[in-house]
């Protein structure tokens, strides 16, 4: 089997299992989630083959024509290359543990196979924008996975909650899509190709088109898919939908492809735009964690928590590259880039936070749907193996020195130290208070003493449930060694690995113990295992701030669409009264309506009649063919 | 008195007339048909005089096809007023405004 062969079958297969539900088995819950997990085997398997088989670039890329317009071809292709390969594993992996997680979670659901269907439908999306080797690919499986997220954010679509959280999700992500889209017909005007290979020459030889506006356009399909300020207010109500959901989607996955896309972009950057970039990420990061510090339900700290990551991780992408100027050649040689510190947070973050949500996920099934962690408390005894595996998903998060959230964070933080003060500071600050809203919900849900019925009858789910937690919980643990003390991925992603900044010495060890001390250190001796949340007790003032922080955007986007945008709309509407279906639909149809009636008048049903009008007819033309008129 | 060209022409165009109101003022079909065969024949005669009075061949020609035309004309219209008239017990072109309403 060849390379291409592999990557066609890694793609197609979830299309095949998504479609084979949605025609024939979708009363048939548990037959549909069976072909959906056998499907996502099929896509870790596949991933893995071509991610760990050494087969890169020419061996895996194929392109197929689709669409040509006059001189314009739209065609679909594969571009494999290490960036491909490492999220394409981490789309199997987290994909496959979710998928499994989902068959305990998701067991007495009356609609499984929808569920399953839309998983199913969301790899294959997911997977056409890992591959991808155009832009315009890019876009129509971006559009793909804007779907299916849709489509699963609403599962529970008799909740009003849900069904309008599917909505805002699927709207906001239009507002960033717009963007997009223009950003990818701008540069292939400017360049006539959106072929990231062809860009990638046309940087080479230095012909490549610069322009401020073609990134920040495509950024801002970013902005919208990886949920950055001002378009972060889906991503918190998208926890309407089922934990698993959340896990793969709205954490590890999907909201990330707009980190993923950038990388892939990474050429057509130009240094005002990476600074837009980079103040968006840290600005978004801190925001996030502020937000996350008044939330209640845990899934909405998590949420928070992942706008949070994303936020590091796209300001990570905005510092750009290290560069050192090598004094023997006279020669800048980059040392590392933003897409290695991003994508190596990319990959840690997806397998923590995977791991953290579908800890949640086991929380709120072994509570029986309860999400508000004043309700919990004391978990630690009766989850004991969702407390491990959660808690080293905490830790981390945290930057736990030799844990995986360590190393990333720690690169990034080095890069910003390098690049740019301010944003360290920020970035710095995030990663404590990052910490205090994390122990904070740790400490909430699992330590202390049940606080409420459903805590005290809590369990631990089958093994459906535990084994992705302790698979997660592993890559957790050992997916930051990408270079630093070893490799446990081998020389499978170099070409990214490459490019991590990593800091020598002990001074990243201090900071990270330093943030870690503080952060943790604050929330474990402010909040009690209390029902009520300590925070807001001791200091209303600072509670009611966070909160209205939190609030404010939603707030302005309700007031823009309820007093700009409807009036707008209304004063449109009026206009299309008046003219459209008024004046011109109406006017013609008057006109038509007074040629019929004339019309109807002649047609008297007498042949005589006809021959007047015969006579009549006759003698016009004899007069024109005589010249008498005209 | 001699016959002259104008002559022909003077009774082509009368017989044409006479033709002509008849389709037009008559309410039998079967008038109206003869009528219609009335105006064919009194161009035919302007044709034939045209033809002989400048010694050409051409009007002759084409009244050899006005008459064939004709006849098929009368074999097909004929047909059609008999299957009107066993339908509709009439033929009578008042009667017969279907079309109206």
């Amino acid at each position: 089997m060849t390379p291409t062969c592999i990557a066609l079958i890694t793609l197609l297969t979830p299309l095949v299992s998504a479609v084979i539900i949605a025609l024939f088995l979708r009363k048939q819950g548990t037959l549909a989630s069976t072909v959906s997990v056998l499907a996502a085997t099929v896509v870790a398997a596949g991933s893995l083959m071509l991610a760990f088989g050494g087969h890169r670039d020419a061996a895996v890329n194929a392109s197929v024509e689709w669409l040509k317009l006059g001189d314009f071809t739209l065609s679909l292709g594969f571009k494999f290359d290490d960036l491909a390969a490492l999220m394409l594993s981490i789309v199997g992996v987290v994909g496959l543990a979710v998928h499994v997680f989902s068959l305990g979670y998701m067991h007495d659901d009356a609609s499984k196979a929808r569920f399953f269907g839309g998983l199913s439908i969301f790899m294959f999306s997911m997977i056409g924008i890992v591959l991808a080797d155009n832009l315009f690919m890019i876009f129509i499986f971006w559009e793909l996975v804007g779907f299916s997220s849709y489509v699963l954010i609403n599962h529970y679509h008799e909740k009003a909650s849900a069904s309008d959280a599917s909505k805002k999700a699927f709207i906001v992500n239009r507002v960033g899509d717009f963007g997009f889209l223009l950003g990818i017909v701008m540069c292939y005007w400017a360049n006539n190709t959106v072929n990231l290979t062809e860009l990638g020459h046309l940087s080479d030889t230095h012909s490549l088109v610069f322009s401020r506006l073609i990134p920040l356009l495509l950024f801002c399909g970013a902005v919208g898919k990886s949920a950055q300020m001002p378009l972060q207010v889906w991503l918190p109500d998208a926890m309407e939908g089922p934990t698993p959901v959340s896990a793969l989607i709205h954490a590890a996955t999907m909201v990330a492809a707009g980190i993923y896309m950038l990388c892939r972009i990474e050429v057509l950057m130009v240094a005002d735009a990476l600074t837009v970039i980079m103040w968006v990420g840290a600005i978004t990061a801190f925001y996030a964690s502020l937000c996350a510090i008044t939330q209640s339900d845990i899934k909405k700290v998590l949420a928070y928590s992942t706008l949070s990551q994303l936020g590091y991780m796209v300001a990570a992408f905005g510092l750009g590259s290290l560069e050192h100027l090598d004094e023997t050649t006279k020669t800048v040689v980059t040392l590392s880039a933003g897409v290695g510190a991003a994508m190596f947070h990319l990959t840690t973050h997806a397998f923590f936070k995977a791991l953290m949500f579908l800890g949640s996920g086991s929380v709120i099934y072994g509570c029986h749907h309860e999400q508000d962690i004043f309700k919990m408390g004391g978990l630690a005894k009766k989850m004991p193996f969702t407390f491990v595996t959660f808690t080293i998903g905490v830790a981390a998060i945290c930057g736990l020195p030799f844990l995986s959230g360590f190393f990333s964070k720690d690169a990034i933080l080095h890069l910003a130290q390098e690049k740019n003060t301010a944003v360290f500071v920020i970035l710095a600050l995030t990663a404590v208070l990052t910490s205090f809203y994390m122990v904070r919900m740790w400490k909430l849900t699992f330590l202390g003493q049940p606080r409420s019925h459903e805590a005290e009858h809590a369990h631990e789910g089958g093994l459906s449930m535990t084994a992705p937690l302790f698979v997660l919980a592993v890559l957790a643990l050992v997916g930051g060694y990408a270079g630093h003390f070893f490799n446990i991925y081998g020389h499978a992603f170099e070409g990214v690995w490459s490019q991590i900044p990593f800091a020598e010495g002990a001074e990243p060890y201090i900071t990270s113990i330093v943030i870690l001390v503080v952060g943790a250190g604050a929330a474990l001796m402010l909040y009690k295992s209390a029902a009520t949340d300590a925070l807001e007790e001791k200091s209303p003032a600072l509670f009611g701030f966070l909160a209205f922080v939190k609030g404010s955007p939603d707030t302005a986007y309700d007031w823009y669409v309820a007093k700009v945008q409807q009036r707008f709309a209304m004063l449109l509407e009026f206009l299309e009264r008046i003219f459209l279906s008024g004046l011109i639909i109406r006017g013609f149809s008057g006109v038509i309506g007074l040629i019929g009636i004339g019309a109807r008048a002649l047609h008297v049903g007498s042949l005589h009649a006809y021959v007047y009008w015969f006579l009549f007819g006759s003698a016009i033309l004899w007069a024109y063919a005589a010249g008498w008129l005209f | 008195m001699t016959v002259g060209l104008n002559h022909y022409l003077l009774l082509s165009a009368l017989l044409f007339a006479i033709g002509f109101f008849g389709v037009l003022l008559r309410k039998n079909t079967l008038v109206i048909y003869m009528c219609l065969e009335l105006m064919l024949v009194a161009s035919t005669v302007a044709l034939v005089a045209f033809s002989r009075f400048n010694n050409t061949m051409d009007g002759n020609v084409f009244v050899f096809f006005i008459l064939t035309v004709a006849a098929a004309e009368v074999a097909v219209g004929l047909a059609i007023i008999v299957a009107l008239f066993r339908r509709r017990q009439s033929i009578d072109v008042g009667e017969l405004n279907a079309l109206k309403n």
